[in-house]
Parts: C-alpha cells; sequence; structure tokens
C-alpha cells in the first residue's frame, strides 16, 4: 500500500507566484550596478543568487565554486549588458551553463549525480526521510528530488521554474527546440509528480 | 493519442501518468510552467507539484546568500570605477584553482616548520636563546655558546628598518648607542669624530664588510657569523678588527 504523508511546503497556495522578483526597478538597479554601485550589485545577487546555485546543484557536483566562477563573469561583463531582467537572467544561467561544463570538464572522477544530491534525493525517497519531512520541504530537498530526474528534464525545469526563463530562452540556453523543451519539461514535470508520491510528498 | 506528450489541450482533465489509463494533463503543466494560479479542480496532485515548484522557486535559505562578499570583492575589483576593494574582504573563491584543504594544511605546516627551524637557527646563532637551550644549539649546530651570568639577549636591538639606514658606517653608533641625545642620522651625516675614513666610496666599503664581521663585542643579533674555521676579511677591511 502505498504510503500518504501530509507535508507542508513553504509556500501556500495552488501554484507558482513568482516571476521577476525585482521587476521594474530592475533597469534602475542595473543602471546603477553599471555605474559601480555596490548596494545595487548586491541586490542583483541576491536575487538571483538561490536560484543560481539551485540551478547548479541540479547540473554540477560543485555548485558553489561554478557559482562563484558565474559572478566572476557576470561582473567581468556587468558593463556592456544591455536588456532587461528577463534577458539578463537568461545571461546568467548561460554563462553559468558554459562554466559548469567546464568544470566538468576539469573533474578527475564526476559522478553522474551530485553525491550529496544523490544521498539527500535517497533520504527523501526513503519512507523514514518521508516522515522526517513532515514538518517542512526546503528548496533544497526538492532540488535534490529534481536531482534525480534525467538530466536534460532537470536542468529544463530548473531553468523554466527556477531561472523563470520562457520556453524560447531556455531552448536557446540548451540548444533544443522550443518544442523539444516543452516536451521534457512536461515529462520532467510527470516523473518529478510519481517520484513526489513516492517519496510521500504529497497530501 | 497514447503517448505522454499530448498536443496542449488534447487532454485537458486527464490524470496524472501511472495512473491507470492515466495521460498527462498538459494544460495544467503548462499552467504550472507558467505561473498561473490552478483550477479549483485540478487534481490534488497537481496542487502537490504546485507546491513543490514553489518551494523549489522560494526565497533564500541560510547559507544561500554565503557567497556575497565574495562576490562583492569581485565586484570592487573588476566592475567598481574606483577599482578597489576593503582588505578584509577575501578575493573570490576560484574553485578549479584552489587546492585542496588537505594540501593547504600539508603546505602550511611546511612553512611554519621551516620558519621555526630558520628562525631557531638565526636565533641560536644570535645567542638569543635561553641557555640550556643555547647549549643544545652549540653542541648540536656550532651556535655560540651560551653567556652564563649575563642577559640572554643582547644588549644592541636590531637596528629598526624605518628609522635606520640600510648601511651604516661602522663607526655610527647603533640604536643602542647612540650618544645621548643622539638620533638616526641620514647617510652622510653620520661620520662620527675620530672616525678617519677615506672617501665616501671607501666608507661605504668599510661599513658593508664591518657589517658583516662586526668586531668582538659589537655582534649584531639576528646575524649569523662567519664560520669560525673559515678566516674572514675583518681584520683586512675593518680598522678596528
Amino acid at each position: 500500500m502505498r504510503r500518504r504523508v501530509a507535508v507542508r511546503l513553504r509556500r501556500g497556495g495552488s501554484g507558482p507566484d513568482t516571476g521577476p522578483v525585482i521587476g521594474a526597478a530592475f533597469g534602475v538597479i542595473l543602471a546603477s550596478a553599471q555605474a559601480g554601485d555596490e548596494t545595487a550589485f548586491a541586490r542583483i545577487f541576491r536575487d538571483v543568487q538561490p536560484p543560481l546555485l539551485r540551478y547548479l546543484r541540479v547540473i554540477a557536483p560543485e555548485a558553489e565554486d561554478v557559482a562563484g566562477d558565474t559572478w566572476l563573469h557576470v561582473v567581468a561583463g556587468l558593463g556592456g549588458f544591455r536588456g532587461g531582467e528577463q534577458a539578463f537572467r537568461a545571461w546568467l544561467f548561460t554563462i553559468a551553463r558554459h562554466r559548469a561544463a567546464d568544470a566538468g570538464r576539469h573533474r578527475a572522477r564526476r559522478p553522474a549525480v551530485p553525491l550529496e544530491l544523490s544521498d539527500a534525493a535517497d533520504q527523501l525517497a526513503s519512507p523514514d526521510a518521508a516522515d522526517a519531512a513532515l514538518e517542512a520541504v526546503s528548496s533544497r530537498a526538492v532540488v535534490a528530488l529534481v536531482a534525480s530526474l534525467p538530466r536534460e528534464q532537470a536542468e529544463i525545469i530548473m531553468l523554466r521554474v527556477v531561472a523563470g526563463l520562457e520556453s524560447g530562452e531556455v531552448a536557446r540556453i540548451v540548444g533544443k527546440s522550443p518544442g523539444a523543451v516543452r516536451v521534457a519539461a512536461h515529462r520532467g514535470l510527470r516523473r518529478l509528480a510519481q517520484q513526489a508520491e513516492r517519496a510521500g510528498v504529497t497530501r | 493519442m497514447s503517448g505522454p506528450d499530448a498536443m496542449h489541450g488534447e487532454m485537458p482533465g486527464s490524470p496524472l501518468p501511472g495512473r491507470p489509463g492515466g495521460e498527462p494533463d498538459e494544460p495544467l503543466l503548462d499552467m504550472l510552467f507558467e505561473r498561473r494560479p490552478l483550477p479549483p479542480g485540478a487534481p490534488p496532485e497537481m496542487h502537490d507539484l504546485a507546491r513543490m515548484l514553489a518551494t523549489l522557486d522560494g526565497p533564500a535559505e541560510p547559507g544561500e546568500l554565503a557567497g556575497e562578499a565574495e562576490a562583492l570583492a569581485a565586484f570592487w575589483r573588476l566592475a567598481s570605477p574606483a577599482g578597489g576593494r576593503p582588505a578584509a574582504v577575501r578575493p573570490m573563491r576560484r574553485g578549479r584553482s584552489r587546492p585542496p584543504t588537505r594540501i593547504r594544511a600539508g603546505l602550511a605546516a611546511a612553512v611554519t616548520a621551516l620558519v621555526a627551524g630558520v628562525g631557531g637557527t638565526a636565533a641560536a646563532y644570535a645567542g638569543a636563546l635561553p641557555d640550556p637551550v643555547q647549549e643544545v644549539a652549540h653542541v648540536m649546530v656550532g651556535a655560540p655558546a651560551p653567556h652564563h651570568g649575563g642577559p640572554h639577549h643582547p644588549a644592541v636591538p636590531a637596528p629598526r628598518p624605518d628609522t635606520q639606514p640600510a648601511l651604516r658606517p661602522a663607526s655610527q653608533p647603533g640604536p643602542g648607542q647612540n650618544h645621548a641625545g643622539g638620533s638616526a642620522k641620514a647617510p652622510g651625516q653620520t661620520q662620527s669624530p675620530g672616525s678617519g675614513h677615506g672617501s665616501a666610496k671607501g666608507d661605504h666599503g668599510t661599513a658593508r664588510c664591518c657589517a658583516h664581521n662586526p668586531p668582538p663585542g659589537q655582534n649584531k643579533p639576528g646575524r649569523r657569523p662567519e664560520d669560525p674555521g673559515k678566516p674572514t676579511s675583518s681584520a683586512a677591511c675593518c680598522p678596528a678588527a
């Protein structure tokens, strides 16, 4: 008999209610950062760093280091960037993807799934872990669950949901057609729902 | 249509895969990606999935902003017009170029041992160690014997680089030998009465020689004397020697 465990997720409601966090003020903040205003840059960093780390935790074992490399490149190219918040995020996550690929090439031994993520996914998928997750499920645990999906599906879900990018932007980043991205995203969500049900992350 | 990827709107309201006869509800999946609220009649699994995605996109959790100081350091270094950054902020960590902690710990231990060894040897040859330790150094590495009954540290402290010229004529009193009211002087103003040395060039040569080979009783602390079994050039260059 399949276990069903009530899990209180951190956000209420029936769907993601996020979008660009900075919104209309992004242009002003970006211009200030480009002029050297560190407060403006910190505002952008605090907005983008959490989704960046979560995305990298799905595609790269050394997520923190790759995030650092990503910000180095972002800072170096910040002055020449032109565009809105969506374009900025697409640019930043493209850099992150390239940096993660570089890190993967330099890695001597590369596990298929980051060890900490596979561990976390195993814990989440186990009945005991489901009991332990009664109170709350952190984003890290859900990231681990997504990381257990096939790599392409996991990455597309993260780019769509966490990075907040449109299908066309995701298609450009991963080098696939928008239709292929949509198919992979749907398959990933279906599999995620199955895994969540197995792990007891349902109600 | 039996595949799992039916086109948008082809199978509205169908249950999740894995259920008997189930196919995915693609409009609902699209709504999830488009951040639109699900209709009240959506399957509970969809609502669970929506909450998971909301958690995935939730606010920063502890530790996720830990790299802010490093990113700001990179910003100050690369993007700020001033180009400067506070000295207290470490440069951005580069994962590929940073040696593992184990290697860094070993390197630190090696440097510490090297510094301790060199410093200890220098102190031994300067006679600056406590008498028992100096005695051991005397036996083991040929350092000077301890000065029994005297102070452990020489009376003449090492010259301070910010107040003393690099080369001091031999006749100039050291910091601990200054005449009353005397102070450090610039080169060229330091010739003391009675030195009677020749040209400035010659004085510098003599100073260099005597600095390396101080007369007896004027050993410079921290400087290793010449090998006792090896002739020195003190007699040839130092008038006082």
